[in-house]
């Protein structure tokens, strides 16, 4: 769903929660050396140092999400994402550029539900330099109108672009309200044009001073660099930053039970295949049951030989494809199965079949063999992800959002080794099979 | 083979205007460029042909295995466009193993029991299979490739089930109109020559099992094979392996066939409307000249792609989103064939601005003719070049691709550090001297796929001359 050139929106905040690290793996993942602190002003800073490659990844984690659009500006977290790149104080718009790809580095951002995450990464003797520049923006934001209107012309465009030339965005934006009965996290991230229109340059303004401050965020360092010369240049830069007064605002919404089962009819303009979402509320990301829902979709739905591939792909042939997915936010989730029809089936068929595979997983026998496939594509996952200074700093900074602490980026694979065939039953059981869910077909509407 | 990499901020930018002031009121200097290594590579070739090239990189236990055939989408017969993908696809749905014949589902769980993916894929000039697996799963993951590339059963029910997937998968791929102008904007390059057609019902109706396994025997053989190791695992490791899973591998008596070397022969009118009724969005796409993979002008035409589409500050992201909010982004990338290559440049935007974005990146491809980029900009382009390719370095499956990539246009992977330097030794006025040469108006040709009556006559005012097409009536054969 994502790949687009930058400044990406994460429509679900399960989409970076990408596997991190293993201890009792039966291959040693190289162990991230981790340094903690804390400034005066609230701004955390984690740090991993590994000397050599020439490269530094800076990431700037803030705790502010798509969760805390302000009401009648849906999409706006999103949006003033955008305007960190436009001018601040004492750097022009687009400056981020000049300081990172001008010099063979890269930037990037993207919004989720929890967090919203700059991500830059440069050769390392510019790691002063970008520390500089974050706490520039984190202080002196300053964008003006011209800019103010351009970008959010380009916000948009990325609607456009995600939600209606896709075949399927309509589909997939359309999740988020259905699943979701009361928290803010109904409203999708990405907005819509009338509440994008709505957003004035005071909003910036003012979201910019409640969210973006010093005790709000933490700082991921990961590369090659000297860690004396990191704390240094962080008090230098960033440790001069004031904290506000007053508490950073939290959106405080129990979500409540589904008490009974619901059906949609969603249509669009353009939908070559039919298709189905089936939508089960789901755990917090932190909950203990999320080892096990990962698991167990990762037995459903990841690669030509998980259990939906197999019986609705390969051998009914009645979906082009078919998928199930927890998206595990900080403060509840979803679990989505969907099937995208082989051919012009009526997407109400695709139910059954689904709901059968998913009962089969949850009644019937689970071979050792299948279990361990899919624990090594766990590890092996984890592994290709933390290649990269990046990678290894996503990890860190998704463990912090969604578990409340790095480490966790340690402990979650373990946990994932360690989920048993009982566990998944369980967690099906719990979570699916005795839950209410929404039923939502997707076709083409008729033309006028 | 260590470098150092020249991507110290020029001098130019060093104190950018944009920053005189006080100490803490500009960004600090950069110290001292680090030195990158790049990685070593090593080259055998063995008895029946199959060359091996391994990218050693010990940091983490994973190794990316690649193996590609010469089964590329150029190998498509006339009127038949997306046999080679088949092929591709087919070529992991069933093999004989150790003597047994085994189906989809097995050679899936095998795979898969690697902690890795099969991945199989038909680029334009070559196919591959691939899969990245952990270290001590090396030996399997070989073991699968060669199976399913030497013995594959290509057969008729899975046939069947995979033209059957590939005619969903167009359904959707014609609904979107980003896939629809490309596939029309290739066209309208190159004409009716291999690297010009794309898959439709049509084209896919008229390929029979009988056509994949002719692909298969004629193009899928030792001495037109490269296997490629990244990770970790070492040459004299590397060959043991390659030697155990590859060497039975019979190279066939006769030569192998020439392939067709295309030219493009583009469309006499310059440029496409593809009408999609309903399209959330326009699509625009602009084709112009590239090099071939190996050109002594590779270099340049590398640059001058950054120039105008790499990085988000390339001219023509500025001009079409920075300064205008008309589309969430330009992306552009050059595509070197063996005897010419194509480049593309493409955009999304709501319907009423298709006629302006078109304009837009029309004239500002051809302002690279007249203005030659300055030596800031050059710098900082070039930086967002190099930086991408370390970047694309870091994992084994990038190196992997990256490796596999250069022999198939021709280059020596060996060879990096050279290739840097001539980027680096790259001149303005070459670069201006290169879109002058190669992106004069008469040879761009362009493509807008979206909803035509909503783009309204501002669009048909934009493209005069143009071919007219529904997206559900698409032919890119002789007869488009």
């Amino acid at each position: 769903m994502i790949g687009l050139p930058r400044r990406r929106l994460l429509l679900a905040a399960a989409a970076l929660a990408a596997a991190p690290g293993l201890r009792a793996a039966p291959l040693a993942l190289p162990a991230l050396a981790l340094r903690e602190r804390r400034l005066a002003n609230g701004l955390h800073v984690i740090a991993a140092a590994e000397p050599g490659g020439g490269t530094v990844a800076v990431q700037m984690w803030y705790r502010v999400g798509s969760k805390d659009d302000p009401p009648g500006r849906s999409g706006f977290a999103h949006l003033f994402e955008h305007m960190m790149f436009k001018s601040t104080r004492h750097l022009a718009s687009e400056a981020f550029d000049r300081l990172t790809e001008d010099v063979g580095g890269s930037n990037n951002a993207f919004t989720a539900d929890d967090t919203t995450a700059y991500l830059n990464e440069v050769p390392s003797n510019h790691l002063e330099r970008l520390l500089w520049a974050e706490a520039e923006r984190l202080s002196n934001l300053n964008v003006d109108a011209a800019n103010f209107a351009s970008e959010r012309d380009v916000v948009k465009e990325e609607y456009r672009e995600r939600v209606e030339a896709d075949p399927y965005g309509r589909l997939f934006n359309a999740l988020p309200e259905l699943g979701f009965i009361e928290h803010p996290y109904r409203r999708p991230g990405i907005g819509n044009l009338a509440e994008l229109d709505a957003a004035t340059l005071d909003d910036v303004r003012a979201f910019h001073r409640t969210y973006y401050r010093p005790d709000n965020v933490a700082l991921v360092v990961v590369g090659d660099f000297d860690p004396a010369d990191l704390d240094r240049w962080v008090d230098r830069h960033l440790g001069r930053l004031p904290r506000p007064e007053g508490s950073v605002p939290r959106v405080r919404s129990a979500e409540p039970r589904r008490r009974e089962h619901r059906r949609v009819a969603l249509t669009a303009p353009t939908v070559p295949l039919p298709a189905l979402a089936l939508l089960w509320q789901g755990p917090p990301a932190a909950h203990a049951d999320a080892p096990a829902l990962k698991v167990a979709a990762a037995l459903l739905a990841d690669g030509d030989s998980s259990r939906l591939n197999e019986a609705l792909v390969y051998r009914a042939r009645s979906a082009q494809s078919a998928g199930f997915e927890p998206l595990l936010n900080a403060d509840a989730g979803l679990l989505v199965g969907y099937a995208i029809a082989s051919g012009p089936r009526p997407a109400a068929s695709l139910e059954a079949p689904l709901l059968a595979e998913i009962r089969r997983l949850a009644e019937g026998p689970l071979p050792a063999a299948e279990l361990e496939k899919v624990r090594l594509k766990l590890l092996t996952a984890a592994l290709a992800e933390r290649q990269t200074a990046a990678g290894r700093a996503m990890a860190l900074g998704n463990a912090l959002v969604m578990a409340g602490d790095v480490r966790a980026a340690d402990a979650e694979l373990a946990r994932l080794q360690a989920v048993s065939a009982g566990d998944v039953r369980r967690v099906l059981r719990t979570h699916v099979l005795q839950a209410h869910r929404v039923s939502a077909t997707y076709t083409q509407a008729p033309t006028s | 083979m260590k470098r150092r990499l020249l991507l110290a901020a020029p001098a130019a930018l060093a104190v950018p205007a944009w920053a005189q002031g006080e100490a803490l009121d500009r960004p600090p200097e950069p110290g001292p460029p680090p030195a990158l290594a790049w990685p070593a590579i090593d080259e055998f070739t063995l008895a029946n042909g199959l060359r091996v090239v391994v990218a050693a990189r010990h940091k983490v236990p994973l190794v990316s295995v690649s193996l590609l055939l010469q089964a590329g989408r150029e190998t498509d017969p006339a009127g038949q466009a997306g046999a080679a993908a088949l092929l591709a696809t087919l070529l992991t749905k069933g093999a004989r193993r150790q003597g047994r014949a085994e189906g989809a589902l097995r050679i899936a769980r095998a795979a898969e029991a690697l902690g890795g993916t099969l991945d199989a894929a038909a680029a334009w000039r070559h196919a591959s299979l691939s899969m990245t697996v952990t270290a001590p799963r090396c030996a399997a993951a070989l073991a699968l490739l060669a199976d399913c590339a030497r013995a594959p059963l290509l057969q008729a029910a899975e046939f069947e089930r995979a033209r059957s997937q590939a005619l969903d998968a167009l359904r959707v791929a014609f609904a979107n109109p980003g896939e629809v102008a490309q596939m029309a904007a290739r066209r309208a390059f190159w004409g009716d020559v291999p690297p010009g057609w794309s898959p439709t019902p049509a084209t896919l109706a008229r390929v029979t099992p009988d056509t994949v396994r002719r692909l298969h025997a004629r193009f899928v053989r030792p001495d037109r094979a490269i296997l490629v190791l990244a990770g970790a695992v070492d040459a004299a490791e590397a060959r043991t392996l390659a030697e155990r899973h590859f060497a039975a591998w019979a190279r066939p008596a006769a030569p192998p066939p020439a392939l067709p070397r295309a030219r493009p022969q583009p469309i006499d009118a310059a440029g496409v409307l593809v009408d999609l009724p309903g399209s959330g969005q326009s699509s625009v796409v602009i084709a112009a000249p590239f090099v071939a993979g190996a050109s002594s002008e590779r270099a340049r035409a590398d640059v001058a792609n950054v120039v105008l589409g790499g990085g988000y500050s390339s001219r023509l992201n500025q001009e079409v989103r920075i300064q205008r909010g008309l589309s969430y982004g330009v992306a552009a990338f050059g595509e070197p064939q063996a005897e010419a290559g194509a480049w593309f440049a493409s955009a999304q935007t709501q319907h009423a601005s298709a006629a302006a974005v078109l304009q837009l990146m029309q004239a500002e491809v051809q302002r690279l003719a007249r203005a030659a980029p300055g030596a800031a900009e050059l710098d900082a382009r070039r930086a967002t070049l190099i930086g991408n390719l370390v970047r694309r370095l870091q994992g084994t499956g990038g190196l992997a691709q990256f490796v596999g990539a250069q022999l198939v246009q021709g280059r020596a992977p060996a060879a990096l550090a050279q290739q840097v330097d001539e980027l680096l030794a790259v001149t303005p006025e070459q670069v201006r001297d290169f879109a002058e040469r190669h992106w004069a108006a008469g040879a761009l040709r362009f493509a807008v796929a979206g909803d035509l009556a909503a783009a309204g006559a501002a669009l048909a005012d934009a493209a005069p001359g143009a071919l007219r097409r529904r997206a559900d009536a698409l032919d890119f054969g002789a007869a488009f």
